[in-house]
């Protein structure tokens, strides 16, 4: 049988290809053109942010709005700690672990929340949220408001012996790829398919045999687990924990990652959203009383005059648009090689 | 044999009797049609067959096991298609992706396998894409399926209901409203495709407006008024019964 598109069935792009190898191999370099520790400390920190935008984005593709995106990301920092500090394990045993406690956890706590969708997850998530970071801030255990310092780096391993800021950077971003690597493939298979399903119109999904409260259930474990993954390196990165750090802001932030970034693009929307919020407002400190207003302000107009983020709005520009780069990629590479 | 029984279905809202004791029959592989004036109760009764509001009294088996207190999704895994009066489709997906969503409970390889892309998956992908190329074919949508299912015209959009509908590979489909605001030419293409659909051994209860469709295409017609059933019959009968004249147009018609 003829197909309407080539595309449809083999799906593969190799422009997309071409152009994720040149991200993967540029990131794998940066470290070496940086000398910078405190520039490299800013990348680290916008592998995190980039991390948990994209946990938001994946509860959003489902059609859940979460304001609690720090919840897990704390629950992942202190069970790590524990295991650590508590149970004398080694980083490397305690992060497998601290994924399987958190997507239990995850699990426990989803089977009540993703029952209400809507207005009613949104309210849960940000109740939640403080109460994770109350719960820290009273539990003599957790170190109080005070927090827990003296946290062990990770052992070395291999090459890496995590005493300088560029082994940190890799091992984030050996995270972070594998964060997108699942999360691509999720979202291309037909699990991403039955969320968006769900996302655009419950009923119609409903009346096609998919179960949104089992596929809901799936997105907010996987979400709060890559959370918690994050939370797990962050403790042994700083070094230090309190509960301050997980605080509504920080889930704020996470869900302005993706709306800056694009709230349609589930991976490339919140890591743009999270590079820029971590190095503008840097370079805005010159300013410094005035800061937080500017960053304000700036993202301000971006949400109300461009509310597909910065992605969505690139877009919108036909002469900006993948598929007109590719044209024009195409149209060079044929000008260079001699051929029409 | 009987697909579908409606037994002293009762449908109550605040102080509203939507339906009340409605009882009928749908029977394998017939198109049954339910007609009514506005407000009979004919998407109320829709939406209780298909799980959207449970019934206050009475029951309704399909294949004999009861499946009134069933949720949305349970009541189409038991083989229960239906598309919606107004257009309810997935708007910013491609018409292609639409199509494949209908899918979705006839996978049968692991849900880790499809994230994995494992051969096996793939194939299977592969084979419902094959598939999804067929529906588009058969209701004139192929060479749309790359837009965006908002683009489509109205028409086009009512044909993708029924596309997205059929790749779920109903027993039963309901269709409420299938040629309402199609153009004459749109109509009869629908109602061809309709009994097409049929042929493929889809039992189809419509509910419809436009009268000259309903009587061309149905087997037998029930007709609903004030929540109650009025009478059924074949279409030539329920034409001529005083009684659903008179519910149409009043008392002096008569």
């Amino acid at each position: 049988m003829k197909l309407p598109n080539k595309g449809i069935i083999n799906g593969a792009n190799r422009y997309k290809l071409l152009a994720v190898s040149i991200a993967v191999a540029a990131l794998l370099a940066l470290p070496f053109c940086i000398e910078n520790d405190y520039i490299k400390h800013l990348l680290i920190m916008a592998g995190i942010g980039a991390i948990l935008g994209m946990t938001f984005s994946l509860l959003y593709s489902v059609g859940l709005v979460t304001l609690g995106a720090a919840a897990f990301y704390a629950v992942g920092a202190y069970t790590s700690t524990l295991l650590v500090m508590n149970a004398g394990l080694s980083f490397w045993a305690a992060l497998p672990l601290t994924i399987i406690i958190s997507a239990i956890l995850a699990l426990g706590f989803g089977a009540v929340f993703v029952r209400n969708a809507g207005v009613a997850f949104v309210v849960i998530t940000l109740i939640f949220a403080q109460v994770v970071v109350i719960a820290a801030g009273q539990a003599d255990f957790l170190g109080g408001w005070g927090g827990i310092i003296g946290i062990p780096r990770p052992n070395p391993l291999g090459p890496a012996e995590f005493t300088s800021k560029r082994d940190f950077y890799y091992l984030i971003l050996a995270f972070l790829l594998l964060v997108v690597v699942v999360y691509s493939a999720l979202y291309s298979s037909r699990i991403g398919r039955a969320w968006r399903a769900i996302k655009l119109s419950p009923n119609l999904a409903g009346t096609l045999g998919i179960n949104a409260y089992r596929y809901r259930l799936l997105a907010f474990t996987i979400g709060s687990t890559t959370a918690a993954l994050a939370g797990c390196f962050y403790a042994h990165y700083f070094q230090n924990i309190t509960p301050g750090a997980f605080s509504g802001w920080t889930s704020i932030y996470v869900q302005l990652y993706a709306v800056l970034g694009g709230l349609e693009f589930y991976i490339l929307g919140p890591a743009i959203g999270a590079v820029i919020m971590t190095f503008v407002p840097e370079y805005l400190r010159v300013v410094r009383e005035i800061e937080p207003i500017i960053t304000g302000v700036l993202l301000l107009i971006i949400i109300l005059f461009f509310p597909g983020g910065i992605l969505g709005t690139i877009r919108k520009f036909p002469n900006l648009s993948l598929e007109s780069l590719n044209a024009r990629v195409k149209k060079i590479g044929a000008t260079l090689t001699g051929r029409k | 044999m009987i697909l579908l029984k409606i037994r002293n279905v009762t449908k109550i809202f605040g102080g509203l009797i939507a339906l009340r004791d409605v009882s009928f029959d749908v029977h394998k592989s017939e198109i049954l049609g339910l007609i009514g004036p506005n407000g009979a109760g004919k998407s109320t009764l829709f939406n209780v067959i298909s799980g959207f509001h449970s019934p206050d009294k009475g029951k309704i088996l399909f294949k004999d096991e009861e499946i009134n207190g069933l949720r949305v999704d349970q009541i189409a895994g038991r083989g229960i298609g239906r598309i919606f009066q107004e257009p309810t489709l997935f708007m910013q997906e491609t018409v292609f992706e639409n199509v494949l969503s209908g899918f979705h409970r006839h996978y049968r390889e692991p849900l880790w396998k499809a994230v994995i892309n494992s051969p096996a998956a793939k194939r299977e992908e592969a084979a419902k894409k094959e598939k999804a190329i067929e529906i588009l074919e058969f209701l004139d949508l192929i060479s749309a399926s790359e837009e965006p299912a908002a683009n489509l015209p109205h028409g086009h959009q009512r044909a993708l209901a029924i596309a997205i509908s059929l790749a779920s590979e109903p027993e039963l489909l309901l269709l409420d409203e299938p040629v309402t605001g199609m153009n004459p030419n749109e109509t009869m293409s629908m109602i061809e495709k309709i009994k097409r659909i049929r042929e493929t051994g889809i039992t189809v209860l419509i509910v419809e407006h436009d009268m000259r469709a309903i009587m061309s295409l149905c087997d037998r017609i029930v007709v609903l008024n004030l929540g109650i059933k009025l009478v059924e019959g074949p279409p030539d009968i329920i034409k001529k019964d005083d009684r659903v004249i008179e519910a149409y147009l009043g008392k002096q018609a008569v």
